[in-house]
């Protein structure tokens, strides 16, 4: 059982790597560089459906550590942590509330997971101005929220895992 | 743990979209009807600390940090980053700048444009 949960995990931690990676190819959602539109969330969100909120952190961080690890540049691990650590807390504190399908779950979480990053941006310039990129970005993260609910209901639908 | 989701998204997920939505909205009124003040100014950052304010007159600058240069073209009507040689290329793409709240961020370069609204408010404006 313990085994089981390992290995799903560790496969889980390559693909959101995997995913994070394939994002940062296409150009960000908004003219504001360092910020992804958080495809990398479909697998927090299913980790944390099929394994639970511990183990869908440890995710996380091997996630964000090892992709700042392959970008070498400190500034895009401000952006994955604050971005990452923001929709993995939207979606455990949703997940809470059950009448919420994982699409409100995930919309959520997109959400707050371009809230984290427009943060990791204000932190990085030492400046307000990225704030003002919030609105596209929380318009954007229905979008993208509605994507990541939507493969995420088909994976536990079909429990590849 | 397998309290399995309904797979549909029903309506308090459209809830949650209200509500990011209704965000966003409240967040973006204040920079898109900002009305364009003609007393607003341009304030650049570079390398996290204010060097610079431009009024919106026709001028040129270049300011160069962290190994790239950016090119910024004022005019009465807008600022905006005509070349600049960083990677991204995020600051050219951004366009035209010119209400307060607006501005263009060059991350590589660590530079930010920002549009500064005049202190004054419209309704002073009016009273006086
Ligand atoms: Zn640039």
């Amino acid at each position: 059982m313990k085994t089981k949960q390992l290995t799903t995990g560790a496969i889980l931690a390559a693909l959101a790597l995997a995913l994070s990676y394939v994002e940062g190819m296409f150009p960000p959602p908004v003219p504001l560089p360092g910020v992804k539109l958080g495809l990398a969330n479909i697998v927090t969100l299913f980790a944390l459906y099929t394994l639970g909120a511990p183990s869908a952190l440890a995710i996380l961080l091997v996630r964000v550590l090892l992709g700042a690890m392959f970008a070498g540049n400190a500034s895009a691990l401000i952006f994955s942590l604050l971005g990452g650590f923001s929709a993995m807390l939207a979606m455990v504190a949703l997940r809470r509330w059950e009448k919420l399908s994982v699409y409100g779950v995930s919309v959520g979480g997109a959400a707050a997971h371009n809230c984290g990053q427009v943060a990791a941006a204000m932190l990085t310039l030492g400046s307000a101005a990225p704030a003002a990129y919030l609105p596209p970005l929380l318009v954007a993260a229905v979008f993208s929220g509605a994507l990541t609910g939507f493969v995420c209901s088909l994976l536990l639908r079909r429990k590849v895992f | 743990m397998n309290k399995s989701p309904d797979g549909k998204p029903n309506k308090y997920d459209a809830l949650v979209v209200l509500v990011v939505l209704a965000l966003a909205a409240a967040l973006g009124a204040r920079v898109w009807f900002a009305p364009k003040s003609p007393a607003a100014e341009l304030v650049v950052s570079v390398g996290n600390t204010e060097c610079e304010r431009i009024p919106f007159d026709d001028t040129e600058r270049e300011y160069t940090n962290n190994g790239y240069t950016v090119h910024l073209a004022v005019t009465p009507d807008g600022a905006w980053v005509d070349h600049a040689d960083c990677p991204t290329q995020d600051c050219v793409r951004t366009g035209v700048i010119s209400r307060p709240g607006q501005s263009i961020v060059c991350l590589p370069a660590r530079i930010v444009i920002a549009v500064e609204g005049a202190e004054e408010s419209g309704w002073d404006a009016i009273a006086g």
